[in-house]
């Protein structure tokens, strides 16, 4: 067909091409209509390109260009090109206290939350998968209750206990029993690393727990047969093999560590420590844009290394890793007299990161003088009572109409995003494993999963910056709950996405094809068959989102006005009232609310939320 | 009922790579039962696929009867679904969240069947597979073979003018593997439809096919009745892929007594032509002899030692070495032969399979006149 000769005539040879060109035209148009996998495919990427790309570029962009406000200092028009933020930020005289003091603090505590954790969460997850540790089904549920809560919930906790005189307002108990905590143990970074380890410990229990698990128990016989010792076995069987749940584990703390503000933010600000997400707050509060996106610019960067870091590794250690068949087989190891010395391990740690924190909390709503424990001194008037000396709240919270408020704000607008991130990242994955074209999904997921890596605080004030006046087809969203539910669903997007993708690589493709050749159009094969096998998926695809959103804070602190006020940012408000028997007492039903979301989670999908990463 | 034609069919699932299906060219008539046999990898799924609609074509054309289903060229692709064809798959691909009945009755609901006809036909194909006990059960409440007759019964309830079976016994164990080809066969039978099925189970293609279709690298190696490709296998790999235990070849190229015996026998009984490169035999028409074989018997006589003796149930697999080469033999008679002792073996002249460079079989020149006996047993007896 392509030797045409030169005795045809002019319309035959020009017209013959062109017609095999338009045949090939309709063939594949029929193809995408057939299977239009790859066009959602490319309508997601416009999605989140819009909704996660273009924030962060934009956020990025404003560290390089000159903000609004700086033309005449920097005698350049907004918009120029311009050095001047990143030699502030990096080399100037605040340099030291706006980055580089607080980069130090931040690589401090990330390092050593990760070794912290690594430590009493390796232990623990080898004590409750593979040991004869008493209690261990029960343990096994109890230390994960910390992941479900929010972090800021501990520093809260700590505050109440150890709360002095360096700040105003009401004591603290030790203060009240006597004692004057120093500075170095009430703020700063011993609390902020003690309650961010505690509160990733979890993490690692989970992740270690289900490689332990998974691992076939007879590469250990094999060579405990060939005359391996306990110790030969841990060193040159178990930990190579485990090595790469390991490394995630690590790294993806590492990561979330980065960016973590709430802690920080409770626990640093009364002693003027400061790590790099709340110095980035302070920019941001002080309309210093181009130093908060150099701030932000920084975290990411960090982040993005930690996860290069991951994946180098990880395809170092795939080449040897090993999933058994039938790992479920497994001796346990008799603990000894060790068993009781290690059940008195996990009940410590049970006590410190679930059963205190919340306890204190509790009790400090409920007494007058924090750290009093005369019985006059109880009272349920914080919850229930009436015409209280407070100026934030006359009424108990219960009786407030203003936590009503938030907790309904809370729960639709947590909730919208959540439906939506849900479906969302069904879809995400569908893309993902059915797509003939790679490199789509390949793009999806590593779209998806940037919010990750990006701090909440600066994607919060990427959004408010972007989106304040009409941009494309969306009209100014300054101030409206449109703004925080899109903020909330893009920053959702790598649980969604995760959720979504695990269950659709689990369904084979036989089913959907089988209702193709029954007669059913690729709608009907989504709409019939793909969503109603994964409808558990679906729920715990929404599900998590949901807990991450409800705990989640630092989104909040700077989309939500008080219109839109949800629980979170009510408690801020009254510990900044200084009310904080109320302000506990609502940080005491969002713990409440995440674990009902837990709970309600595993219940309707047997589920293990290992797979969900962290907060 | 339409058939199927396949026009030079080509499969390339990447650009540079070899291709799945290379320039296939087949026909598949109406109410045929046609099975495409070959080993994993031979592209026989992908040829199902391709004529299901899941897959398109990268270069030729496929009709159902006289409707231009798939053409590259012509740009014209119907998908799986407009192609009124039922596909059973291996993993029987039943939705795991709709009963026996809700799965029945899916295909006929997209029609848009009102309630009774759909009523009347689920209960009809329920009992025409014998499930009518399971129609509230879901999938996973059902065994191996219930699933399999769930699978089809699907299929059988939207009518399909073309039912297509990919490897739909292999999951089975063997008592209901049994029972199900003959379920295939009864249905076959009784509907008429034109029957398409994918296995790598020659005895599966052998009981069930009107004609087979032997498949290898992409490419179709014979096209046939059970019977033309166990007789004559058009090359050296349908040869070895069908029939067990596999056929003996004897490579005429290596030096070996018995290729030399072998090419001596077919100069003297008139069978040798030029390019002969190797000689097959199949194990069940090696003939053992009782005594002394009969000097003057045209067939090939052969001195062995019977080196193992296998028995597999009804029948028995004698391993036996010629001068150093090693043969198999099948036999249902019980032997009465220790391991270790001599024996004549006697093969037809017409039982030899004569293979060239290439593989290809060389057809026996049928012989002008009836060959001389006694020369052609001549020089057999030295080689003992």
């Amino acid at each position: 067909m392509t030797s045409l000769s030169p005795a045809l005539p002019l319309w035959r040879r020009v017209g013959y091409p062109l017609r095999q060109h338009w045949h090939r035209l309709r063939y594949q148009g029929q193809q995408l209509r057939q299977n239009p996998t790859s066009l959602l495919g490319l309508g997601l990427l416009l999605l989140f390109g819009y909704f996660i790309a273009v924030p962060v570029v934009s956020l990025l962009l404003d560290g390089v260009q000159v903000q609004f406000g700086d033309e005449r200092r920097l005698g350049a028009d907004t918009g120029a090109w311009t050095w001047h933020y990143l030699e502030r930020t990096l080399f100037s005289a605040v340099a030291q206290s706006q980055f580089w003091t607080p980069l130090g603090h931040t690589l401090r505590i990330a390092l050593w939350v990760v070794l912290l954790c690594l430590l009493v969460g390796g232990l623990l997850a080898w004590l409750l998968t593979r040991s004869d540790l008493p209690a261990r089904r029960w343990l096994a549920t109890a230390l994960i209750v910390p992941y479900m809560l929010p972090a800021w919930t501990f520093a809260m906790a700590w505050l109440a206990l150890f709360r002095n005189r360096s700040i105003g307002g009401q004591p603290g108990w030790l203060e009240t029993l006597g004692v004057q905590p120093p500075d170095w143990l009430a703020y700063g970074e011993l609390p902020i690393t003690l309650i961010l380890a505690l509160n990733y410990i979890p993490f690692v229990i989970l992740l270690l727990g289900n490689a332990l698990r998974r691992l076939d128990a007879q590469l250990e016989d094999s060579a405990r047969i060939l005359g391996a010792g306990g110790l030969t076995i841990a060193l040159r069987i178990l930990l190579p093999l485990l090595l790469p749940a390991l490394l995630s584990a690590c790294l993806l703390i590492f990561a979330k560590v980065l960016g973590e503000f709430g802690v920080s933010y409770v626990l640093g600000l009364p002693v003027n420590y400061n790590v790099l997400s709340t110095s980035l707050f302070r920019s941001i509060a002080l309309r210093q844009t181009g130093s908060a996106a150099v701030l932000a610019g920084a975290i990411m960067l960090l982040g993005l290394l930690s996860l290069g870091l991951d994946a180098l590794l990880l395809r170092e250690a795939r080449k040897f890793i090993t999933v058994g068949g039938k790992g479920s087989l497994h001796r346990r190891h008799p603990l000894g007299r060790w068993r009781w010395p290690a059940l008195g391990l996990a009940g410590l740690l049970f006590v410190v990161s679930v059963l205190l924190p919340l306890l204190v909390l509790l009790l400090s709503t409920l007494m007058r003088v924090p750290g009093d424990f005369s019985l006059a001194n109880f009272t349920l008037d914080f919850w229930l009572g009436r015409d209280l000396p407070f100026v934030a709240e006359r009424h108990g919270v219960l009786l407030s109409p203003n936590l009503w408020r938030a907790a309904w704000n809370t729960l639709w607008i947590v909730g919208t995003a959540a439906i939506a991130a849900g479906l969302l990242g069904l879809l995400t994955g569908y893309v993902v494993v059915r797509s003939p074209w790679r490199p789509l999904g390949l793009l999806l997921r590593q779209l998806t999963f940037f919010p990750y890596l990006v701090p909440g605080v600066a994607f919060a004030a990427a959004y408010l910056s972007l989106f304040a006046e009409p941009r494309g087809p969306l009209p100014a969203l300054y101030g409206t709950v449109t703004l925080l539910i899109l903020a909330l669903i893009a920053d959702e997007m790598p649980y969604a996405s995760r959720a979504g993708l695990s269950a659709m690589l689990q369904l084979g493709k036989d089913p959907e094809e089988a209702a193709q050749m029954a007669g059913a159009g690729w709608w009907q094969r989504l709409i019939r068959v793909v969503i109603p096998i994964q409808k558990g998926a679906l729920v715990s695809g929404m599900l998590l989102p949901f807990i991450s959103g409800i705990n989640g804070l630092s989104l909040f602190v700077i989309l939500a006005v008080p219109s839109t006020d949800v629980l979170t940012t009510y408690a801020l408000r009254l510990l900044d009232y200084n009310y904080p028997q109320a302000a506990n007492a609502v940080v005491l039903l969002v713990c409440l609310m995440a674990l009902v979301g837990t709970l309600l989670t595993q219940r309707l999908t047997h589920t293990n939320l290992a797979e969900g990463l962290g907060h | 009922m339409p058939d199927i034609a396949l026009h030079h069919v080509s499969k390339r699932y990447d650009p540079g790579a070899a291709p799945a299906v290379a320039d296939l060219d087949l026909l598949i008539e109406e109410g045929e039962f046609m099975c495409l046999l070959g080993p994993s990898g031979c592209g026989k799924s992908t040829t199902l696929r391709l004529i299901a609609g899941l897959e398109s074509l990268s270069e030729g054309e496929i009709r159902l009867g006289d409707r231009l289903v798939d053409s590259r060229a012509r740009g014209c692709f119907v998908p799986a679904e407009q192609r009124n064809l039922g596909l059973v798959f291996q993993s029987y691909a039943l939705w795991p969240h709709l009963t026996v009945a809700q799965n029945i009755e899916f295909g006929l609901k997209l029609r848009k069947q009102d309630a009774p006809r759909r009523r009347a036909t689920l209960d009809q194909v329920l009992q025409t597979l014998g499930i009518e006990a399971y129609r509230h059960r879901y999938p996973a409440q059902l065994s191996g073979g219930q699933q399999q007759r769930v699978a089809l019964a699907r299929m059988l309830a939207v009518q399909p003018e073309i039912l297509l079976l990919d490897e739909p016994l292999s999951n089975l164990d063997a008592r209901l593997r049994l029972e199900m080809r003959t379920e295939l066969k009864r249905i076959h039978r009784q509907l008429g439809t034109t029957m398409l099925f994918v296995t790598h189970d020659q005895w599966e293609a052998m009981a069930l096919a009107t004609r087979i279709a032997v498949m290898k690298d992409g490419q179709l190696q014979q096209l046939g009745t059970p019977h033309e490709i166990y007789e004559t296998p058009a090359n050296r790999f349908v040869a070895e892929f069908v029939g067990t235990p596999p056929i003996n070849l004897v490579e005429l190229s290596l030096p070996s007594p018995l290729a030399s015996q072998l090419t001596r026998y077919l100069g003297t009984c008139g069978r040798w032509q030029p390019g002969i490169e190797a000689v097959g035999i199949r194990p069940e028409r090696i003939q053992v002899l009782g005594g002394e074989p009969d000097l003057a018997d045209p067939a090939l006589l052969l001195s062995a030692h019977l080196t193992s003796l296998l028995p597999t149930g009804g029948s028995w697999i004698l391993e036996l070495t010629v001068a150093g080469d090693r043969l198999h033999l099948c036999t249902q008679t019980p032997p009465s032969w220790a391991e270790g002792a001599s024996l004549w073996l006697r093969v037809r002249a017409e039982d030899l399979h004569l293979f060239d460079s290439q593989g290809r079989r060389l057809a026996a020149p049928r012989p002008a006149a009836p060959t001389p006996r006694t020369p052609c047993s001549q020089p057999v007896m030295e080689i003992a």
